[in-house]
């Protein structure tokens, strides 16, 4: 049985996602000993490949989504079922800081597709778990998913498209904003589906999926590529003002929401 | 970037709470195991339940709430192992932040 990692990655107008999953290649490389497939456009690649991917599979990006801070390409991931060359295969966001070998016991975990739904965020302990909407579900992630390659894995990614395509339908349906499409919410929608309305306890990856959020910055404390030390800083807002709160994190994974962060951090 | 004089400057304070909960978070997965056909949860009290058990196999709930029979000892061997090699790894990592103010 092939595994492996798949990594979606197409450069917006503000962000190099190429150069973005370069990094967490090598990390993954490193840290996780597999091999990494890109599925990119023509137009996001360099004039000059210092990195071979395991394979690079070309695809025709979707630019039609929009965030607060301009075109955010991250519609097609329901393909990732059809290009993946692995049997077995981690899906993982470009900005998915790779520090230990955590994800690969996703690959021994009793199931044939798995995500996280439980997040947390480093330096806010406690913040509420995100919702669809107050009337809806739990939202799972996709952040890291690991799948096989099987019928009900691909009726998931199979469903996941209808729900891209009509994700108006379901935000009316499910009471939350359709203005930018979220592969979180059209990915927990999709597993329910598939799983008859319910959420089986398999497709859990059964710990948190730690974020960098809002007021917080991390910075490396080494200038090791492979540097797994970092040191976190928060701002407090504490009566109006800004405490500067830190902590010192080491071999831990996490997902950093600021992608200018995370740019500063693979320099 | 010299992390050390950032923190000095910013007259940055450390943060205890935010330490403990990302140490637990960190830890946590670590005590995850996947063996005879089931998930497993190195804690205390699935040790202590084969710890007092003197069947050689046993019916066990486990962290996908799917009853496995599993070889007792064997597992009470795996769950051990992972415990006291996760609990020395949190305990001395919290022991070096601890010292941070």
């Amino acid at each position: 049985m092939s595994k492996g990692a798949l990594l979606f990655a197409f450069n917006s107008p503000k962000y190099n996602y190429y150069e973005m999953a370069v990094a967490t290649a090598k990390r993954i490389n490193h840290f996780l000993d597999l091999p990494v497939t890109i599925v990119t456009d023509e137009k996001s690649l360099p004039d000059t490949i210092a990195y071979t991917f395991d394979k690079t599979i070309f695809t025709v990006a979707d630019p039609s989504n929009k965030r607060d801070w301009g075109v955010w390409i991250n519609k097609g991931r329901f393909q990732a079922y059809d290009l993946s060359p692995y049997d077995e295969t981690l899906l993982l966001d470009t900005d998915y800081m790779v520090n230990s070998d955590k994800l690969l016991k996703t690959f021994e975990l009793p199931t044939d597709f798995c995500c996280h739904d439980t997040t947390s965020f480093l330096m806010h302990p406690g913040v509420p778990q995100e919702v669809l909407s107050v009337y809806s579900f739990k939202t799972l992630w996709a952040t890291a998913v690991n799948f096989k390659k099987t019928k009900r894995a691909e009726s998931i990614f199979d469903s996941l498209q209808m729900i891209q395509n009509n994700f108006n339908h379901y935000a009316d349906i499910h009471g939350f904003i359709s203005a930018t499409f979220r592969n979180d919410y059209a990915l927990t929608l999709a597993t329910r589906i598939v799983n008859g309305h319910t959420t089986l306890p398999q497709d859990v990856i059964p710990w948190n999926l730690v974020h960098v959020g809002k007021n917080t910055t991390i910075y490396r404390n080494s200038d090791d590529p492979l540097n797994t030390e970092y040191t976190v800083m928060f701002d407090n807002w504490i009566r109006g003002k800004i405490r500067k709160e830190y902590t010192i994190i080491k071999n831990m994974d996490f997902h950093v929401m600021n992608k200018e962060n995370f740019m500063e951090l693979i320099k | 970037m010299d992390t050390k004089k950032l923190i000095a400057e910013a007259k940055a304070r450390f943060n205890h709470n935010s330490t403990k909960a990302y140490l637990k978070d960190k830890y946590d997965s670590k005590f995850i195991v996947a063996v005879q056909n089931g998930l497993w949860r190195a804690n205390l009290e699935t040790i202590n339940f084969l710890n007092a058990s003197t069947d050689t196999e046993i019916i066990l709930i486990d962290t996908f709430n799917n009853p496995v029979k599993v070889v007792r000892q064997e597992l009470l061997d795996k769950l051990n192992t992972v415990y006291a090699i996760t609990m020395e790894e949190w305990y001395n990592e919290w022991s070096e932040l601890e010292k941070k103010r």
